[in-house]
């Protein structure tokens, strides 16, 4: 209503600086994951217990656990382990999620009404309980933990592109677009696609986000991982006992998780953050 | 005596002005009791500010010079809170889409009743009584214990009245109390406001519509960038206008159209026989048979609901009836079959340039670029419009390119589907005048859906009533 | 109607999760190694004396052999009579452990979700008054941290601060308000980073509406523009919300209670997971799932009686 009308409301300033620093910041946490690994010459497993919560910044840059194991091979092959996983769960994820999602918008009847029935199943459960379930199978397993988060995270990608794809679709813009002979493939390539891929990149991201913290905490609570694998909830946990003698040493790999959660978020929200 | 003794409202000399410089400069107009004022304009003209000055609401980067004379007083030089407390007690405002404006989780009734009871302080007891007795006024007793989402349109604005007549105010400001509402609404919405006027209110409207203003009589003042350029009472405006952009404003009103005659129709286009459509247990239609033929511009006029657009969009294959059949001339590519959208901009994909979208129409068909550039040129469509977003040009220009996509494709008949309701009267001309041309040049055969009767009148060759389903005609 | 429908597809989804639950746990008993009636009869029995005669009579009544729809069935049968057996490594009744875990976790999560109401809200409502002020700045990043904090992650923060460096509260345990407080209080930093910024944007958003402004055009005090339009309007994404925040708050009562070895249903869960004690896996995991959906309906009710849009039928 125009005598109430916002019109001159200042500009909405530093959009998309947000995503920016998100993005900077997961370059940053991805190149340790990736190159860390690799040219950090140190085995994670290796152990020397002459070096037995060595100090940071000495012979170990980061210092080393309990075991003497190298604390920034560690960190980095944890950091390694949580993107990875956390990409291919995404991946594993988002793929049927969004194939479905288009699916139930574009079919209508039967095929919808199937994949909802199917996805108020898996929401019937909190996803962490879900993902329990399926670890009691094989506790300590990458199958289960990938499978369940998998299958509980596929569903939020199959609501969005579902109900964004149907809003477009049920659109005059599209319909006109019929009238004028395009085909089915223009439409989702040209009219769907652009407006659902920042909805699915944003979402992306919240997923992997969730990932890390499900993987991370199910090792906490020595369920996921087991160690020795270098992951970084279970090292949290296991250097935990040490914390008076070495505080700093159990910050690290909580640190690590904080920045990639947080890296992802603010990639995630940008302008709505 | 000093003139302005006699108007109750008189403002001098007013000039808005924002950070980058005025945005309403030197306007003057006044009222009195039985002398309505109704001020007249596009979206931008600038006439909302003018009565959010009155009001003492204006945005916070903003500010008003000049004076604005309320019963002896100037309430430019009154405090923020001073004038607030003129809210509801000496000036009340009837909101634009009153739903919008009314809570949507309290009772009709309660949202009057606050009135009697936080305003002017009444017993809970008396302010049941008194909401009771305003509700009555406007007819709305049966809407007392019903939320905002469970009434219409014109209830709403109804209900924003009673809660004015609550209140008390003596001068009622209405910001476009008819935006939104269908031709028979809008009617029943200025006589209301005129039984205001009559009962000794003083009322300033707020429209773009030039049937809101003389409906309302009184004085007129055309604004146009910010300024008033015309002022006077509206018999002697609306007969005898003076200023270039009041007379194109009145000339492009469809009552005002000479009736063009056409050449007899041709082919049959499309037909229909026993056309039904229900809704739940509701009919909308049954029965009904329809003809269009090549060169006819038939009009469907109807009240809202009643299933015009759905008669269209059946003709287009677009829709199923529930009963019925549709057939085409069978020689006809189902690509000559087009239709013109009621909301330019949400029939074009928002994210797309138009070029885009116009170059990748004339791919598909083989079509050469000249040929749509010959077409913008007719249609005086420039050509930096093109690399625009259908959000960053005007509905009436996103109209013309509208058009221009369906000639394209050499169309055969066309669906236009209150295509002009949405636009200012002049593009809503534009675009009139570019489509009879072309039934008249190519023998278009055209299905006009409205609610705008004179415009039916002025250009159809055939009219089809269609009553509501409750019986109702427009 | 409008309730009784909402109701309804609480019901439904109770029996979802009952079902999802029963068919995992039906299908773990199958494929964990050894044999599955030497299991099933310790979970009905307990594992006390005479378990290979109990195994025997199991085998020959439950029909092993049968197809395995028919022992499905059945199995679901229990359930729904709340029959849900012995834990295998206790032998204790799981409905009896399950009866005094329940109590502890209900109390977390009515703690935490009390404390992250008295946070969240309060925070969300001082952003959203002056949009892009300084409240606003500091409560956005602070929910920006927090939620970029796993549960676990805070708990053993505020555990190492409040409890070795400061010695105020205690680490772990169960039984008196000071145990309670810091389970509680990590999930209600979590809770309370979401629910600030949905109370911001509500407040923010009322703040803008027409009928806010309307209400004080009618010439209304700004108080009562407040307490009759305001707060209402400004709860009901706010409540809503709770019903997501449910998935955090019964998924975070797992995690923490397990962290802080806090004896209750989570707690249990996660080590009948580890020890793949079955019939209390599937108990305990049945009870959350089930006061996920009690949390869910208790949203839906306050909603309907805030927000009359929703008791339309459609």
């Amino acid at each position: 209503m125009t005598i109430i009308d916002q019109t001159y409301q200042p500009p909405k300033g530093g959009l998309g600086a947000t995503r920016l620093a998100g993005a900077g910041l997961l370059i940053v946490l991805a190149g340790f994951a990736i190159i860390g690994p690799a040219v950090i010459s140190s085995d994670p497993a290796a152990q020397d217990f002459g070096a037995s919560l060595a100090p940071i910044g000495g012979d170990y840059l980061l210092g080393a656990d309990h075991y003497g194991r190298s604390l920034l091979a560690r960190l980095a092959h944890g950091a390694r382990l949580s993107f990875g996983m956390a990409f291919l769960t995404m991946l594993a994820a988002a793929i049927p999620g969004v194939l479905f999602g288009l699916v139930a918008a574009w079919r209508g009847g039967w095929a919808e009404r199937g994949l909802e029935f199917v996805a108020t199943i898996v929401l019937a459960l909190p996803g962490l309980m879900l993902v329990l379930l399926l670890l009691a199978f094989s506790p300590g397993n990458y199958g289960p933990l990938f499978l369940g988060l998998a299958l509980t995270l596929w569903v939020e990608f199959y609501r969005v592109t579902k109900a964004s794809t149907k809003t477009i679709l049920s659109q005059p813009h599209v319909e006109a677009a019929r009238m004028l002979g395009f085909g089915s493939r223009y439409i989702l390539l040209h009219y769907v696609m652009p407006v659902i891929t920042p909805m699915l990149s944003t979402l992306a991201a919240f997923a992997m986000a969730t990932a890390i913290i499900a993987v991370s905490t199910l090792s906490a609570i020595s369920v996921g991982l087991q160690p020795p694998t270098p992951e970084l909830g279970s090292m949290i946990v296991e250097l935990l006992p040490y914390f008076a003698e070495a505080p700093v040493h159990v910050l690290l790999p909580a640190a690590l998780i904080f920045l990639l959660v947080l890296g992802l978020q603010l990639f995630a929200q940008g302008e709505r953050a | 005596m000093n003139v302005q003794m006699m108007n109750d409202l008189a403002v001098h000399d007013l000039s808005i002005h924002a950070a980058d410089g005025p945005i309403v400069s030197n306007v003057s107009l006044s009222l009195g009791r039985g002398r309505p004022l109704t001020l007249l304009g596009e979206s931008g003209s600038g006439k909302s500010l003018v009565a959010q000055a009155i009001m003492g609401n204006l945005p916070a980067r903003v500010h008003a010079t000049g004076s604005v004379v309320f019963k002896g007083v100037d309430l430019l030089a009154e405090a923020a809170g001073e004038r607030r407390q003129r809210w509801g007690r000496s000036i009340g405002l009837l909101p634009q889409e009153p739903w919008l404006a009314l809570d949507p989780t309290m009772r009709v009734g309660s949202q009057v009743g606050e009135v009697h009871r936080y305003v002017k302080g009444k017993a809970a007891s008396d302010s049941l009584a008194a909401t009771r007795q305003n509700l009555a006024e406007v007819s709305l007793s049966a809407a007392e214990a019903l939320y905002p989402f469970q009434i219409s349109g014109g209830m709403g604005q109804r209900a924003a009245i009673a809660m004015a007549h609550a209140a008390g105010a003596e001068l009622l400001i209405a910001d476009e109390p008819t935006k939104g509402l269908d031709a028979a609404l809008r009617d029943s919405v200025t006589a209301r406001l005129r039984q205001e006027v009559e009962a000794g209110r003083l009322l300033l409207t707020i429209t773009h519509d030039v049937v809101v203003a003389r409906a309302l009589g009184g004085t007129i003042g055309v604004m146009l960038d910010g300024r008033l350029v015309e002022y006077g009472p509206a018999e002697k405006l609306l007969a005898e206008p003076q200023h270039a952009y009041t007379k194109a404003l009145l000339a492009a009103e469809p009552s005002q159209w000479g009736r063009k005659t056409r050449a007899t129709p041709g082919k049959t286009v499309v037909t229909a026989q026993g056309l039904e459509k229900r809704y739940g247990d509701r009919v909308l239609f049954s029965g009904f048979d329809i003809e269009v033929a090549a060169g006819e511009i038939v009009s469907i006029v109807g009240p809202s609901g009643c299933g015009k657009t759905t008669i269209g969009n059946i003709l287009l294959g677009l829709t199923k009836p529930d009963a019925g059949a549709v057939v085409t001339d069978a020689e006809l590519s189902p690509l000559r079959f087009q239709k013109l959208y009621q909301d330019p901009p949400a029939a074009f994909a928002p994210h797309q340039t138009i070029r885009k979208g116009l170059k990748d129409l004339a791919r598909l068909h083989g079509k050469d670029w000249s040929g749509i550039e010959a077409s913008c040129r007719r249609l005086r469509l420039q050509d930096v419009l093109l690399d625009r977003l259908p959000g960053q040009v005007s509905g009436g220009e996103l109209q013309r390119f509208a058009l221009l996509r369906a000639l394209l494709l050499d169309p055969a008949f066309l669906f236009a589907d209150e295509a002009t309701s949405r636009l200012d009267p002049v593009s809503q001309q534009d675009v009139v005048t570019f489509l009879l041309e072309l039934v008249e040049e190519t023998g278009l055969a055209v299905l006009l859906v409205t609610h705008d009767r004179d415009l039916v009148e002025k250009v159809s060759t055939r009219l089809i009533e269609l009553e509501g389903a409750d019986g109702r005609t427009a | 109607m409008a309730m009784r429908n909402y109701l309804l597809a609480r019901l439904l989804q109770a029996g979802i999760v009952a079902i999802v639950v029963g068919a995992l746990c039906f299908v773990l008993m199958r494929v964990l190694p050894g044999d599955a009636a030497m299991r099933i009869a310790a979970g009905r029995y307990g594992p006390d004396a005479r378990i290979a005669d109990a195994a025997e009579k199991v085998r020959l009544e439950l029909g092993l052999d049968r197809p395995i729809a028919v022992q499905f069935v059945e199995w679901l049968g229990s359930l729904a009579r709340f029959d849900l057996g012995h834990s295998l490594v206790t032998g204790r009744a799981v409905a009896h452990e399950l009866l005094v875990q329940l109590g502890a976790s209900v109390w977390l999560a009515a703690a935490a979700l009390a404390l992250s109401l008295l946070i969240g809200p309060v925070v969300g409502l001082f952003g959203g008054l002056k949009p892009g002020g300084t409240a606003d700045r500091v409560g956005l990043m602070g929910a920006v941290t927090f939620r970029a904090i796993p549960p676990f992650v805070l708990g053993l923060i505020l555990m190492l601060i409040f409890s070795r460096q400061l010695g105020w509260l205690p680490p772990a345990g169960f039984g008196s308000p000071r145990e309670i407080l810091l389970p509680a209080l990590t999930l209600a930093l979590g809770l309370a980073a979401m629910s600030s910024r949905v109370t911001r944007n509500a407040v923010a958003a009322v703040a803008q509406a027409p009928y806010f402004a309307f209400a004080r055009y009618k010439g209304l005090p700004e108080s009562v523009v407040v307490r009759r339009h305001g707060l209402r309007n400004a709860a009901i994404p706010v409540v809503s919300y709770l019903g997501l925040q449910a998935i955090y708050l019964i998924e975070g009562v797992v995690v923490v209670e397990s962290l802080f070895a806090y004896p209750g249903i989570g707690h249990a869960l996660v080590h009948a997971i580890v020890e793949r004690d079955v019939p209390m896996v599937q108990g305990t995991a049945l009870t959350m799932g089930l006061m996920f959906v009690a949390i869910a309906a208790i949203v839906d009710l306050v909603t309907l009686w805030l927000d009359p849009r929703m008791r339309k039928v459609v």
